[in-house]
């Protein structure tokens, strides 16, 4: 009750003409960093800082935070479009937001992804406190174990045969590990290429797997849309949120997955990519994912909300940031004169629930903005592709530059366009190759600090009733598939031997 | 033409092409355990393992079961349109820089399209080099490469 007393004071300071007009531009700001690849959140936060200095502490982190929710937002746009998510977390949002947005439903792809979105902030405000508890206990096994379980959920699920997929994965892993080795601080994989010691950016290789790799797919055939209304077709929207409680159990799940990978750093593109997962494992019409279900939309969206929403909890009580945004906001809290720890809670009351009052405001109007400008983005995909496709050749271009300002990313890049065009033809995964470029790198790390702390017995796996059980969760998601399948195959094969 | 049997076969060497360069460069880095615990070589040497025998399983399995055709020389004509301006793009940046690229490759992608509308053409690609110009160069200052060109005249 407590609580709710104080989320209702939030509200007071957060509904004020002059914060809205604050979450207003800052949300507009982050959809255009996050419909543009390679800038994201943590660039749009580190631009608009300075312009804070001499804000009161709670006018600019509603600033920033909703730029923030902006940004999310803002990736999930193109990646509805264009197949090419402008951050990482949406690149689950592509599996299905993109067969449905060429199948002339944009609409309906916007509203679940918004709708799935504000659902996962509202859930996490009620379920943190009880994330958090069970975050705190984790060790390098139990992160371990949480990356095993996010590629459990994900791997084998698709229709690609296995050897195709185990070399896309084994792929992602190696690309993870180029640069410097975190554990040991040497340097791998380079072949000899200095610049390659900052490692294989995710976001480079996402453009080109994604983006290029879907333009030379598409110019095949003669790319043709159908015909998309540019208006809002506000009594769609209106459907599918009538619809959303029927997706209740997966949006609770999904906000629950995002939730506690917001506070682990597992983070939101683990999230969305694991919420997807399990959610097509345990979907009724698990087939018609990839081919735009509307549950493939609002599990990795939710999950991606709720894990970026969640990621500010730690920085805020813990001074422990859970995302490079997070990270640039701390930086603010202390030139603000804040401590960001347990005390922020007790002394900074005003702020704290400020903060999470304009979570919810911020995500409204995020959602209005982002469905407001649906037929400016609808009228995009009308522009014939011979226009479109040099403008998101350049795009992608200039964004894999961003990245690190370097050039060595863009031939990258095309060498990932190329790459994901030929595993589209041959029909090998993209997804697990994804997945492993991103949560490679920290999976392996967990191993071995395990092993470290266990001296190389696997035994520290099973130490513990947390680790065990996810350990077997993991297991159990990679085999049960496989087992029902051939039990499936057995049972139908034999009604029909004479 | 290209047919399913060169696809599958040109894939596989290239993924099996990549195990195999990291299996060699891994071995720099150790592999096993050590007093340090799991040497660093050890998950990329896995990892290039795989690779390199899953391509060949591919190899052998692409050779055997490849579907006819799965490029007709119409969509290797247009596939070719688009990808071979794409790769000069891409290679002359470091020389004139990223905005008269830019601007060139817009302008060329569409006139080739639409013949004769050079006007439309060159419109797009100035508003499209101007919009690079004010979101990257002078909203969120990043400087992109202008190229040796630019070093020249000083730009």
């Amino acid at each position: 009750m407590e609580n709710l007393e104080a989320l209702l004071h939030g509200f007071s300071i957060a509904l004020s003409g002059n914060h809205i007009f604050l979450m207003v531009i800052g949300v507009l700001l982050g959809i255009l960093v996050g419909v543009l690849p390679g800038l994201g959140a943590p660039n749009g936060v580190s631009l608009l800082l300075p312009l804070t200095f001499g804000m009161q502490p709670v006018s600019a982190i509603i600033l920033l935070s909703s730029m923030y929710w902006g940004a999310l937002f803002g990736g999930s746009v193109t990646s509805i479009l264009f197949n090419i998510p402008g951050e990482p977390s949406s690149v689950a949002t592509t599996f299905d937001g993109y067969p449905m947005a060429r199948d002339g439903r944009p609409t309906t792809a916007f509203g679940s992804a918004a709708f799935g979105a504000l659902a996962g902030v509202v859930l996490i405000t009620l379920s943190a406190s009880w994330v958090a508890k069970a975050a705190l206990a984790f060790g390098p096994p139990e992160y371990f174990a949480v990356y095993f379980l996010a590629f459990a959920s994900f791997v084998g699920m698709g229709g690609s045969p296995p050897i195709k997929t185990l070399v896309a994965l084994a792929i992602g892993f190696a690309l993870a590990a180029v640069g410097i080795d975190t554990v040991s601080g040497s340097v791998r994989l380079t072949m000899g290429v200095d610049e390659l010691v900052k490692g294989v950016s995710f976001v480079v290789a996402v453009m080109g797997l994604f983006g290029i790799g879907e333009l030379l797919v598409a110019v095949e055939d003669e790319f043709h849309v159908k015909a998309i209304s540019s208006k809002v077709e506000w009594r769609e929207v209106f459907r599918t949120l009538t619809h959303l409680p029927q997706y209740g159990w997966v949006l609770l799940r999904s906000a629950a997955i995002g939730c506690w990978m917001g506070i682990t750093p597992g983070g939101p593109t683990a999230a969305s990519f694991m919420s997807y997962g399990i959610a097509k494992r345990l979907s009724s019409r698990h087939a018609n994912f990839g081919k735009g279900e509307p549950e493939g939309i609002v599990a990795p969206e939710t999950a991606d909300h709720a894990a970026g929403t969640s990621a500010l909890l730690p920085m805020l009580s813990l001074g422990i940031p859970g995302s490079a945004t997070a990270a640039v906001m701390m930086g603010g809290l202390m030139i603000w004169g804040l401590n960001p720890g347990p005390m922020l809670f007790v002394e900074q009351k005003d702020f704290v629930w400020g903060l999470i009052a304009s979570m919810y405001l911020g995500n409204v109007i995020a959602v209005i903005l982002v469905l407001l400008t649906v037929p400016v983005f609808a009228a995009l995909m009308r522009i014939p592709f011979f226009i479109i496709a040099p403008l998101i050749v350049i795009i992608c271009t200039v964004g894999a530059y961003s990245v690190s300002n370097s050039y060595l990313d863009v031939v990258l890049m095309m060498g990932f366009g190329v790459l994901g065009y030929l595993f589209k033809k041959a029909h090998y995964p993209l997804a697990p190759l994804v997945l492993a470029i991103v949560i490679g790198d920290k999976a392996e790390d967990a191993f071995r600090q395990s092993m470290l702390m266990s001296r190389g017995s696997l035994a520290i796996f099973f130490s513990s009733a947390l680790v065990t059980t996810l350990v077997l969760l993991g297991v159990a998601l990679l085999v049960l598939p496989v087992m029902w399948q051939t039990l499936g195959k057995m049972i139908n094969r034999s009604p029909r031997r004479p | 033409m290209v047919s399913g049997r060169s696809l599958e076969a040109a894939t596989a060497l290239l993924t099996g092409a990549f195990g195999a360069a990291v299996v060699v460069s891994s071995l720099d880095n150790g592999i096993g355990w050590s007093a340090a615990g799991v040497d660093a070589g050890t998950f990329p040497f896995i990892a290039g393992l795989v690779v390199l025998g899953g391509s060949a399983f591919n190899l052998v399995q692409g050779w055997l079961h490849a579907r006819d055709v799965v490029l007709r020389s119409s969509e290797l004509k247009r596939l070719g349109v688009l990808f071979i301006p794409t790769v000069v793009y891409v290679g002359v940046i470091p020389l004139i820089g990223m905005y008269l690229a830019s601007a060139g490759y817009v302008f060329g992608a569409l006139a080739w399209h639409k013949r004769g509308s050079y006007i439309f053409s060159a419109v797009a690609a100035i508003s499209a080099t101007l919009a690079l110009y004010l979101i990257f160069e002078r909203t969120f200052q990043i400087s992109l490469p202008r190229g040796v060109l630019g070093d020249i005249i000083g730009f």
